[in-house]
């Protein structure tokens, strides 16, 4: 029971068990039948040999029995001699009285006295027959042989060699259950250790050692490939475990940052507010104060910015309004955003930009804010009173722009992390340049959007820094001429702004209602409705030659609203402009089948608005 | 006195059968060996009519021998004849006869028969070898033996087989 437990447990031993148990009982089985037929074919041959014996006997003898000569049968008898395995013969009369004699030397007891019928005998020793002697139909006697059989030696001597023979097998077995051990138990010993150890010390690194080209081979191969790929996978789940933290702990701080950028501008509008209630009398002071309101609105309108451009991000919302635009215009309206800030902090700007009449088609605003937000990094980052390069080129189908500062530097190691959402390279609290850590995310976003690269350079900390952002331009377009969209770039106030009776429908009676009253200081006519059917009955009578439509309105949307002012005679050839929300669809194609003639999208523009005006 | 005689008397009345037994043995063997001789001997063609006619056995001077063959003889076959006995008499001629025993009572008629083609001439006296006879009884330590005239029997026609010269006790002429 112990042994069979034993081999149960043990692929090694089950494979010898077979081996030798397959071996033994063919060599027992074998043997058996070998041992069965040879004692037969031997009791036959030694029967059949001394029939003839006796018959030969009988036939030479049978004048000597006819006669009664005993002397002669005595002499045939004796002729026995030669034949060492015959113990006694003997000739009976035919009346079975005994006639002659025969006893091998040393052979005990002796023949029968009387004769007895016809018969073989055989026992494990010896043969004994009876045989008469019949001569011309005339029984003239019985011949009696009792011969050894040495069937009890051979079939010792047939097992002796049996017994060698089976060793010898055995040990054969042995030895190849051994190879079978070597060329197969072993590699599947391998590959169940493998899967121990993988199992005890959930080790994904362990592999089985390959040692054959057979089916074990395949499932060590098979093996380790699952451990492979779990491997690779635990690795992955770690790395974006890791990935996801880190991202969670930018947001945190990226929250507490935000909180501080947006409280930080309150205080100073805050107490221009209160010197602008005090100092009435003071045009100076006042007009100061202004200014500071301004500024402070201006930054608070930038972050909130930031922000919602970082909401169309992580929402995979931001897109991309290409048009073909010069990009020397671009180039130039980020510089212009970025002038009075350098002047303020004192840095020297040494800009080179591309001879006019370079045209990319490219989103101008979001790759003016490109240039700005690394402008703005650059000048933020830089001590006062330092140095920033500002390089523009177009290159070999691609468009180079290069921004190089003397300032903080970057950190070895960080020039990949600073583009991550909501990276500060300076973590601590105590850091003086305060910023979301959203600029280069976006900025780089929004450069991949074009298609194009964006990489920072550094010497090291202190040692200024590097941004370079290359994008792709389809070389044929280089030396097309300028057709539209610099315009709303450039905004010099202009006469040709007024005179319009304009139509706003927006549900947002904040916003439409500021719009109109910029729009009235401007001289023009406005007339504002809060949901669709009031526009659309409210244009009939007012003819609106400009009409701003939000896309939301309620009861009828913005773009059923377009089609039925363009059924309408009066506004048939109105100059209708859609106003849409963020998130909200923003199809140009859909706009412009509802008979829209132009697209904008919150916050709207003045700049935009005048440029449109002046158009009209 | 009285008591010798008695013991002789029970003596002789003992000894009586037992020499009786003896002739009668000697008797029955000669029947039966001149029987077996048959079985030994090839005679010439044309000692036979037919491949079924009998071998004719003829006794002259042995009257017991005579007896004892027609006791042993009838229905008996060999080599696919039957056997026929006929008592000779003195001076009748062995005419038809395959085989001719002369007793010792008879033993001057002998030579009359000899030189007989196909005749196989038993008998059973001394020196009866030099008479003619091919076969003749001898008694060796009082028990039957033969001797043969192997010579004798080829020039008559006859062939006797070797296995029974083997158990002869001597052998004249013919091969060792």
């Amino acid at each position: 029971m112990r042994l069979w437990q034993a081999i149960r447990r043990s692929v090694r031993r089950k494979t010898m068990a077979v081996v030798l148990a397959t071996t033994l009982v063919a060599l027992l089985v074998n043997a058996a039948a070998m041992l069965v037929y040879e004692v037969g074919a031997l009791r036959e041959a030694q029967v059949a040999d001394l029939l003839t014996q006796a018959e030969i006997l009988g036939r030479a003898s049978a004048p000597a029995l006819a006669f009664k000569d005993n002397k002669e049968a005595a002499q045939d008898l004796a002729m026995l001699r030669a034949r060492a395995d015959i113990e006694h013969a003997a000739f009976y009369a035919a009346d079975g009285s005994l006639f002659a004699v025969y006893s091998a030397p040393g052979a005990s007891g002796g023949p029968p006295e009387r004769a007895q019928s016809a018969a073989i005998d055989v026992d494990a020793d010896r043969i004994t027959l009876f045989q008469p002697i019949i001569e011309d139909r005339e029984t003239l006697g019985t011949v009696y042989l009792r011969a050894r059989s040495g069937l009890r030696e051979r079939v010792v001597g047939y097992l002796g060699i049996l017994g060698a023979v089976m060793a010898l097998a055995l040990a054969v077995a042995w030895l190849l259950s051994l190879w079978l051990q070597r060329a197969v138990t072993r590699p599947i010993q391998a590959v169940a250790a493998a899967a121990r150890e993988v199992f005890e010390r959930r080790d994904f690194s362990v592999r089985a050692e390959k040692s054959t080209e057979d089916e074990i081979g395949v499932l060590a191969e098979a093996l380790n490939r699952m451990l492979a790929d779990l491997e690779r996978e635990m690795g992955e789940r770690r790395e974006a475990e890791g990935a996801l933290k880190a991202a969670d702990r930018r947001k945190d701080e990226f929250l507490a940052t935000l909180a501080h950028e947006l409280r930080n501008p309150l205080a100073p509008i805050r107490n221009a507010l209160y010197i602008m209630q005090t100092a009435r009398d003071n045009p100076a002071a006042e007009a100061e104060a202004r200014a500071i309101i301004e500024r402070q609105l201006q930054q608070m309108v930038r972050l909130v910015d930031d922000l919602l451009d970082v909401s169309r991000i992580t929402t995979g919302k931001l897109a991309l309004r290409r048009e073909r635009v010069d990009l020397r215009a671009v180039a130039a309206s980020a510089l212009e955003a970025i002038e009075p800030l350098a002047r303020a902090r004192g840095h020297r700007l040494s800009v080179e930009l591309p001879p006019e009449g370079i045209i990319v088609n490219a989103d101008p605003t979001r790759l003016s804010q490109v240039f700005l937000n690394l402008l703005n990094n650059a000048v933020k980052f830089t001590d006062p009173g330092g140095r920033i390069e500002f390089h523009v080129a177009a290159q070999r189908g691609e468009l180079v722009a290069r921004v190089r500062d003397s300032g903080v530097g970057i950190p070895p190691g960080m020039s990949d992390e600073i583009f991550e959402m909501f990276a500060q390279a300076d973590r601590s609290l105590e850091r003086s340049t305060m910023g979301l850590g959203v600029g280069l995310s976006l900025a780089r976003r929004l450069v991949e959007l074009h298609g194009g690269t964006i990489e920072a350079k550094s010497a090291g900390a202190g040692r200024g820094s590097e941004f370079m952002v290359r994008i792709p331009i389809p070389g044929t377009e280089a030396q097309l001429p300028v057709r539209e969209a610099a315009e709303p770039l450039v905004s010099p106030a202009s006469a040709v702004t007024q005179g319009h009776r304009i139509l706003l429908a927006d549900d947002n009676q904040d916003f439409a209602n500021s719009l109109a009253a910029v729009l009235r200081r401007m001289g023009n006519e406005v007339r504002v409705e809060h949901d669709g059917p009031a526009a659309l009955s409210a244009a009939e009578n007012f003819r609106p030659d400009v009409a701003f439509l939000d896309i939301g309105l309620p009861r009828m949307n913005g773009f059923d609203l377009a089609r039925r002012l363009r059924a309408l005679p009066v506004t048939a050839h109105s100059v209708l402009v859609a106003v849409t929300g963020w998130g909200q669809p923003a199809d140009r194609q859909l706009a412009k089948e509802a008979g829209f003639d132009d697209y904008m999208v919150k916050p709207v523009e003045i700049a935009r608005i005048q440029a449109l005006l002046r158009a009209t | 006195m009285k008591r010798s005689f008695t013991r002789i008397v029970v003596a002789l009345l003992l000894l009586a059968p037992l020499a009786a037994t003896g002739q009668a043995l000697e008797r029955e063997v000669k029947a039966a060996f001149l029987f077996k001789f048959l079985s030994f001997v090839e005679w010439p063609q044309g000692a036979f009519a037919r491949p079924d006619s009998p071998i004719a056995l003829g006794v002259l001077g042995a009257d017991e021998v005579l007896d004892e063959l027609l006791r042993i003889v009838p229905g008996r076959v060999v080599q696919g004849r039957p056997i026929t006995v006929r008592r000779l008499y003195y001076g009748e001629p062995a005419s038809g006869l395959h085989l001719l025993f002369v007793g010792r009572a008879a033993g001057s008629a002998l030579p009359g028969y000899a030189e007989r083609e196909g005749l196989l001439l038993v008998a059973e006296q001394p020196g009866a070898l030099e008479q003619g006879a091919i076969i003749n009884f001898v008694s060796v330590d009082g028990r039957v033996r033969f001797e043969v005239a192997a010579d004798a029997a080829e020039r008559r026609g006859l062939r006797v087989s070797s296995r029974m010269l083997s158990v002869a006790e001597y052998v004249r002429g013919g091969k060792p």
